[in-house]
Formats: C-alpha cells, structure tokens, sequence
C-alpha cells in the first residue's frame, strides 16, 4: 500500500511536475491568507496583516524546497543530473573514456567468446541423460613403457565386458563412422553408417522414435540384418515415411530391415546417417583391438562396483601383457565419459584458458592504472566542488555515477562483442570440428569477466575518492602538479606485471607459430599440388569378390586416365595425410628376423606412386604385371628400410615369408594412428599391389573407403564430373563421396593446429596491444602532469632530449622489468605446452629472440610517442599558466 | 548533518534531514506524525486549520511552522496515511484539506500505542531514584 502510494506519487511528481509545482504554489498562498484573515478578524489592519502573515511564514521558497525535498521521485532528479553532468565529464576526456570502454569491451568479450569454445572443446555438456552415469575404459601401462590412454579392445575382452560386469550396461562401435552405399529409388547415396552393438542406444540413453534399436540376436555374427536410421536420413532420403518400420531397403547391396528411427536431433558419439549391428566376435575384426567401449553405470551400481568387476574380469589379459613385457603393470580403469573422450583436447584447453586469465589480469592492470590516474588528476575538481560547499556525499555520488556509467558502457560493449567474436571464431572452425552441435556464449563466465573488469574499473576509479577526506582544500587546488606523484610506483607495477604477462602469452603463441611452420614446411614426400581425390565405399557385397574388385578398379582407372588432360590415375586404399591401416607383418630378413612388427599397410594400383609423384629410392614400383597368380611383392618406404633392413639393400629381400620386396619410395606425412606423437609424421609402411588383395584382406573395406586419384598438368573444366562418369561406366551403382583437393587435406589435418595458433595469437597481440595502452597512457600522463616542472627546467638550460629521455625512462624501467621477469615467467609456464609443440622446443631461441625485439620496438614506441609532446613546451607560456 | 538550532523549534529541526527515513520508532519524527494524525483524527482540516488543531491540543506547547508542516503533509500524503482535496474554508478560501485514510487510522493507532509505551517507560525511568 505504502510502495504503491509512493510509487504513484513518484510517477505523478515526475510527470506532471508543473502542475504539482502550481497546486504547491497555491496552497502554500491559501495558508498565508487564512492566516492574513485570520490577523484581520483579530482587528489588524489588511496590509499590515498580510505582511505579518508572509513574515511568520519564514520564507516561501525555502518552504517549498523542503517539501520537493520531501517529495517521492527527487532522487531520480538528483540523479538524471549527475548522469547528465557523468556523460558531459566522460565526452569531455574521449581518449580516456574510448581507452576504458575498449579495454573493457575486449576482456569481457573476447575472453568469454574464447573460454566459451573452449568449454565446448572440453565438452561441458555431453548431450545424453545423466551423462555423469557414462563413462569409458582406460588402460594405465606403468613400466618400462608407460601408458595411459584410452583402450580400444577385442573380441574376447568384449566378451568378458559384457558378460562378467554386471554393473555396467556395455556397448561397442566400430570406432568411426565409415561409407555405406545406400539404394534409394534409382539412385544410390553414399552415407556414413555406424556400426554398433546391441545395447548402444541404451547406453547413450536414445531411444528411437519409432520401431526400436537392436536386439541381442540381430548383434550376433551372421544374424538377421538390421538398420536403425537417423532422423534426418528418414526425412530426407525416405521423406519420412511412417511406414518405412519393417521393411527392408538395400545397403551395401544387400538387404537389411528397417527397425527404428532415431529421435530429431538425436546426437551420438558416431555421428552417422544409419546404423548397423557391428555383430562383434572374436574372429575377423575382433583378433583386433578394433573396439571402442562406451558403458552407462546400471541404477543401484556405483563405479568402485564396476571397476572391480571390470579388473577381474580383465584380469587374465592384464597378467598376458604384464608376463609379455616383464616390468610392467596394466592395470584397467573407468573413466568419466565427458573426460575421457576430451583427454587429448585437455591440454590445449588448459593453455588457452591460462592465456585467456592471463589477458583478463592484463586488462585489469590496465583499467587499474587508468581510472587511477583519471581520478588523481580530479583531486583539484573535487577539492573545488568541496570547497564550493558540496557535501562528500554528493562529490563521491557524482564519482560513483560516473565510474558506474564507465563500467556499464564498457560492460555492454563486452557483451556485444562477446557475441560478435564468437560468431567470427566459430566461422574460423572446419565443420564438425568441435563435438557439439551450436556454441553458446558461456553466461557464467560472461558473468565472471563482467564482474570483474567492472569492479576492477570502479575500484580504482573510487580509490582516490574513498580518500577524499584527506584532501587539503587549499593545497589542492594551488598545486596541481603534486597531485597523483605518490601513484606512480604502483602504476610501474601495474605495467610490469602487464609487460610480463604479456611475455609469456607472446612466446606462447610464438611456440605454436612455430610449431604450425614445422608441420606445415615438413617434406610431404610427393607433390600434392594438381591431384584431386574421390572416395568411394566398397563395403559392398558386390566387392567382396577379389576379381570383381579387380575389375573395378583396373577398368575405371583406365576409364579416367582417358579424360582429357588427365596426366595419370590410380587408385591406393589411403592417402598422404591420411590414417593408414596398421597392421603387422613377420620379418623374415634382417636383424630382426622372426619378430612380428607393426607396419601401415596400403594396397595400391601401378599409378599410385607416380600419380603422388612419390619418389622411388630403389627397385620398382608396381605394374600391370603384378597379378592374383604372380610372385607376391610390396613396395616398402624409407623408414621401413631404415628401421627393419638397417645398411641392407631391401630388394629382393622377404617379409612376411614370400613376399618379396621389389622397390623402395620415400616417406610421405601421415595423420597417425600407431604411435601418435605428431598430427603429421611418417611411419613404417608397406605397399601391396591392388590386384593382389584377397578376398579376407578387403574386408577392410569395412574399415577405409579407397580412394581414386588424378594428376592433371593444368586445371581440367568438369573433372569432377568426368571422374564421376568414368566410375559410372563401370559401376553406375557406385557414387563417389565427393572430391577434395589434396591440398585441401593438408590444411583439414593441421586444422587443430591452425586454430590453436590463430586463438592464441590473438590473445598474445590483444596482450600486446592492451600493454601498449597501458605504457602509452602512463608516460603521457607523466608528461601532462610535470609539464610545468619541464618548462621550469627547460627555461634553466634542460634540452629537450634531456627532459624526454627523464620522462621516457619512467616508462621504459617499468616495462625491462616485465620484460625480464616475463622471460622468467615463461620458463615455468610454457612447460604447460610441452604436448603442443612439434619440432620446437620450449626454450626455442629463436621464438625468444623475436619475442625480445618485438617487445622492445613496442615499448619503445609506446614511451616515446608521447614524449614527442614534451617538444611542443614553451617554457615561457607554461610559467605564465600558473 | 547540521545542526541549526538558533531559530527552529525541535520539531522543525528533524524535518530538515532528507538522510532520516522516516520510521515509526524514531521519537522526534514521530511526533510531528503523531501529532498530525491525532489532529485529523476529528474531521478533515486544512494546512492552518491542522496548525492550530495542534496548538489547541497540546495547549499552546507545539507552534508547528510552515517550514515543518507542509513537507510532513506533502510526505505522509504520499506515504498514504492522509488524502488530500481542494475545498472552501470556513471563510470561503479555498484550501488543500487533508483527512485519514484508513491507513492513516491504523498508523494512529499503531503510534498512540508506542508513543504510549514510550511516555511510560520514560517517565518511570526520569522517577527512578
């Protein structure tokens, strides 16, 4: 009743002031005629009465001035003034008001849009139910040769997962999505399938739209063929056809039963277009650890339960390995999902996180010295306001609207350029990079910068006035140059720290830089230039037949090497930069003879090697001669030489008992699957003939999509569509994946590392750019404030240089000092991009040394500029000024 | 804060600080409420008709001036304990009247029941020997 009444009274006195003011006006003059009257009927006369009666009163205006006072909504006035009176303050400093909102508008904003990608990288919010209850298996190798990662498993270790683990609902995939012909009407389609076991959606905790997912029977080897489709693949392919449940449609050419649709929108660790039942066993694939685990903690079960039964019923394996290699202990474990699937991403979170902290402490120093420096040079105004009798309260309300006005503008600008930031970063990213499906701007931590940059923006902008009533009005207002001189040590520090910080973000980015050049500047090992590739997905029952592949691929590569200006083609089952088969072979010559070692393994046509334009070392490559029912050759690369036939010449030597090695070709970069130490390295590889392949060697095609690949000398009008047309002449059933450049895959190979350095090297020259302000800002303060004391000694014989050089130095003692304790910075905390860093060390010599010289030329042009203003003095109008 | 005490009576005084919220325990404030409700407890008055109301019921002891009326009006209209209309003085001057709401009432009662309290607690507390 009392908040409505006042409510309405504020409204009515602020909107119709004028008439408040009248009805005022008015009663104020009844009470003195009633008063007057009143005079009257005692017997006064008329004129002496109404004078009397005004006198008594006691002054009209002061009367209605205590009851505006009184009245509800005055407080908006005052206020409305002092912002009105803030704005006039800020417009009136723009270099310094620019300066602080930009300063703000970057920490806030960029530090959010990246922290928000990061998150995103870390997977904050996996996107199944009680996604806590999911996790994963890791095996933790401690010996000799140690090892923590997640493990991929076999047959038989499924088995025992599934059967002697109670307390887990357990699934497995095939790893990766692979291409699956899909026969839709007259067309096929080429889409990804996933191959996964039976109780799969139930640990993701999908449950299909319609139909439902696998049972245990259609997930036994050789049971009935099953597809679960996904829902956008039901829409677009099917046009959502309710009655599709049940019937039976062609993958593969073969036919599987439709028994459910995924949910809209449903997302899963695969990402595929359909799914099949992957009908695991402990023959073919599962002799492998060809198996990736994902399990769903049972209701009633905790993880100490599961992990428990997991090491037992894993225990006969880990003794295998354990009695394999002495010395060594495995010892099996469960991991979170959510951190298991990030634990390779973890460290390249963590660096960018630390340099996104790093730049918001930058931006805090900064603001920190800036509103500092603004408030201390107001001594001289407050202490005129005061001395003009304005109450500390009405001075410190002024500075706190003021400070407050900053930090919102500021803060307002940070969220929209949170926004925009993100969008740009989010456009920088490959498709499918990151594991989720949209990035939103992370609020909490928007929350926190805000905060932050604000609070630190009005700290120190009320500092000063906090401790206003220490002011001496008189000396304060005489000597304007005193004001602020006791400040300037802690605002060295602030730059110091600043210049540090900054040290360390730009070596930071100058590791990664780096390392991007090394793997970028790697020898490939064949020209990548004028190549384009195509895939096509042979895991079709048509292809399992090794003559009917034979045919395939001889026919449509003849097919395209008779497309005009096509200089050569072929076909190889994986490419450069790509992931390669492992498999293994016996050695049969050389030291190692007998040893089973690991080795990629690529099946290739005759062109393959010149197509890439790989370098033969020795020997030959294959040709048309190499046949089903000739000698069985390979052709090995340098590193298996190396590493297997040390100081021999490997032709005409055997592996694997018969198969004979006819030539030897250079390395060519790979993405790894072996020994994963770079995301670009060469590994032992061994090459087949094509047509040599058996039927039980293509099953691979389960695995790897091969791929067709054209030289051209020059660019070729429709090559795509022309390539497309001669596989069709062949098969008219078989559809490419698409085509890409093989530079093009280069680039989506290094993309990580791409954006890590373009991420990164933001933040290092957002760094850079906030401590340039903020020197800037200190020596021309510095300038501003003893310009008096530069004319005095000017005008006593100083030279120009002289007086810069004092000034300048100011500056430049507080930056050496960062830059030095920078240096000693980074030599603790780049030890955290160890992990990161290819072919470059953390104490990189030459990265220093451009980090030095870069700073330096900065701090210097951030000392001097301002200091040129010091040559515009005239010593005479600066003593007359005061 | 102030404190001018050359030429104001008490009363006047408090009304003078903006800072003081108003609340129902603070004694001086309250007074000239108390006061204020009490007078109109009888019938609506105008300003000068409250004036001498008070001068009449508290026998001469309170002369409440323009300068601490009228803002304690304007204030306690706004708080919602009295409403305000224009009408005709006894000699035909129009004048703002002022009479309680039923809020106004309530907050009467409330206060005649501290104020009471707090009458007795003082004055036992000057007897004490």
């Amino acid at each position: 009743m009392k908040l409505w009444s006042r409510t309405r009274s504020a409204l009515r006195n602020l909107l119709w002031k004028n008439r408040a003011e009248s009805e005022l006006e008015s009663e104020l003059r009844a009470y003195v005629d009633l008063v007057a009257d009143e005079k009257i009927a005692n017997g006064t006369s008329r004129a002496e009465a109404r004078r009397t009666a005004l006198a008594e009163f006691g002054g009209m205006e002061q009367v209605k001035q205590t009851v505006r006072d009184q009245r509800a909504g005055t407080r908006f006035d005052i206020i409305a003034r002092d912002i009105r009176y803030a704005l006039r303050q800020l417009l009136r400093n723009p270099g310094f008001t620019v300066t602080v909102v930009a300063t703000l508008a970057l920490s806030i904003g960029a530090n959010t849009a990246i922290f928000s990608i990061v998150n995103a990288l870390a997977i904050k919010n996996l996107p199944y139910p009680h996604p806590e209850r999911m996790g994963t298996v890791f095996e933790r190798v401690t010996g000799p040769d140690p090892n923590d990662e997640r493990r991929w498993i076999d047959g038989t270790e499924w088995e025992q997962l599934r059967d002697n683990v109670p307390s887990l609902i357990s699934a497995i995939t095939g790893g990766v999505s692979g291409g699956v012909n899909l026969e839709a009407g007259p067309h096929v389609q080429y889409t990804l399938g996933g191959r996964v076991s039976a109780h799969y959606f139930d640990v993701l905790g999908l449950h299909p739209a319609l139909g439902r997912s696998f049972n245990e029977e259609e997930d036994l080897p050789g049971g009935p063929k099953a597809v679960v489709l996904s829902y956008n693949l039901w829409k677009t392919i099917f046009s959502a056809d309710r009655n599709l449940i049940g019937q039976t449609i062609h993958l593969k050419r073969e036919p599987y039963s439709v028994i459910g649709v995924l949910p809209q929108g449903a997302i899963t660790p695969l990402n595929a277009d359909l799914y099949t039942a992957l009908q695991p066993s402990r023959s073919g694939e599962g002799t492998g650890t060809n198996y990736e685990v994902i399990v769903r903690l049972r209701d009633g079960a905790n993880w100490q339960q599961a992990d428990g039964e997991l090491k037992r019923a894993w225990a006969a394996r880990a003794k295998q390995i354990e009695s394999r290699d002495p010395g060594t202990k495995v010892e099996y474990y469960l991991m979170p999902f959510q951190k298991g699937v990030t634990s390779v991403l973890r460290p390249r979170a963590y660096a960018l996180m630390l340099a996104s902290g790093f730049i918001l402490l930058i931006a805090c120093a900064n603001l920190a010295g800036l509103t500092l420096v603004r408030m201390v040079r107001r001594t001289p105004e407050v202490a005129t306001r005061l001395a003009l009798g304005a109450s500390r309260w009405q001075v410190q309300r002024q500075l706190w609207i003021e400070n407050l006005l900053l930090a919102g503008i500021g803060g307002l600008a940070g969220v929209a350029v949170g926004f925009a930031a993100l969008r740009a970063l989010l456009s920088l990213l490959p498709k499918d990079y990151l594991p989720v499906d949209s990035v939103p701007l992370d609020l909490p931590v928007l929350a926190f910068t805000f905060v932050l940059s604000t609070l630190t923006s009005i700290l120190f902008g009320m500092l000063p006035t906090l401790t206003v009533r220490k002011v001496d009005l008189r000396s304060s207002i005489a000597s304007r140059a005193l004001a602020g001189g006791a400040h300037v040590g802690l605002r060295q520090a602030l730059i110091a720290g600043e210049v540090a910080l900054t040290v360390v973000l730009l070596a930071g980015a100058g590791l990664l830089v780096r390392s991007l050049i090394h793997l970028e500047t790697l020898p490939p090992g064949f020209n990548a230039n004028g190549v384009m590739t195509a895939k096509a997905s042979l895991d079709d029952a048509r292809y399992r037949d090794p003559a009917a592949f034979r045919h395939l691929i001889e026919n449509s590569v003849a097919a395209m090497q008779q497309i005009p200006g096509v200089k050569s083609a072929a076909v190889g089952l994986t490419l450069p930069f790509e992931r390669a088969l492992n498999g293994g072979v016996m050695l049969h010559d050389g030291p190692q003879s007998g040893k089973w070692v690991g080795a990629d393994m690529v099946y290739a046509t005759p062109g393959y090697f010149e197509t890439l334009q790989m370098p033969l070392i020795a020997g030959r490559t294959f040709t048309a001669a190499d046949g089903p029912n000739t000698q069985a050759v390979a052709v090995i690369n340098l590193s298996f030489a190396h590493k297997f036939f040390p100081g021999m010449n490997p032709v005409g030597l055997t592996v694997d008992k018969g198969l004979l090695v006819v030539g030897v070709v250079s390395d060519v970069q790979l993405s790894s699957g072996m020994n994963r130490v770079a995301p670009l390295q060469s590994e032992e590889t061994l090459y087949f003939p094509a047509a040599q392949m058996n039927a039980q060697s293509l099953s691979v095609h389960v695995w790897f999509q091969p791929s067709w690949i054209v030289r051209t000398a020059a660019p070729v009008d429709g090559l795509t569509e022309l390539m497309q047309r001669a596989l069709a002449g062949i098969d008219p059933a078989l559809p490419f994946s698409g085509f890409y450049r093989m530079s093009d895959l280069e680039a989506e190979t290094l993309a990580t590392q791409r954006i890590q350095v373009a991420l990164l090297g933001t933040m290092a020259g957002l760094a850079l750019l906030l401590s340039a302000i903020g020197i800037f800002a200190l020596v021309a303060n510095m300038v501003a404030q003893r310009t008096r004391e530069i004319g005095i000694r000017m005008a006593l014989g100083s030279t120009i240089r002289q007086a810069m050089i004092q000034i300048a130095a100011v500056g430049l003692r507080a930056s050496v000092v960062g830059l030095v304790t920078g240096l000693a910075l980074s030599a603790a905390a780049l030890r955290v991009m160890r992990s990161l860093l290819y072919g470059v060390g953390v104490y990189d010599a030459t990265t220093i040394a451009v980090v030095v010289a870069m700073l330096l030329l900065i701090i210097t042009a951030a000392t001097m500029l301002p200091t040129l203003r010091i040559a515009s003095i005239d010593p005479a109008t600066t003593l007359r000024d005061e | 804060m102030t404190f001018d005490t050359s030429r104001r009576t008490l009363v006047q005084i408090v009304d003078r600080s903006p800072q003081v919220k108003p609340k129902p325990t603070n004694l001086l404030q309250g007074t000239l409420d108390l006061l204020i409700l009490k007078a109109l407890a009888t019938g609506a008055l105008h300003g000068l008709g409250v004036s001498r109301r008070i001068e009449q019921i508290t026998r001469g002891t309170f002369v409440v001036k323009p300068g601490s009326l009228f803002p304690a009006l304007h204030r306690m209209e706004e708080a919602g304990w009295l409403e305000s209309f224009w009408g005709d003085s006894e000699n035909n001057r129009r004048a703002k009247f002022y009479a309680l709401t039923k809020a106004g009432k309530n907050q009467l009662e409330v206060e005649s029941e501290q104020w009471e309290t707090i009458a007795l607690a003082m004055t036992n507390a000057l007897k004490a020997t």
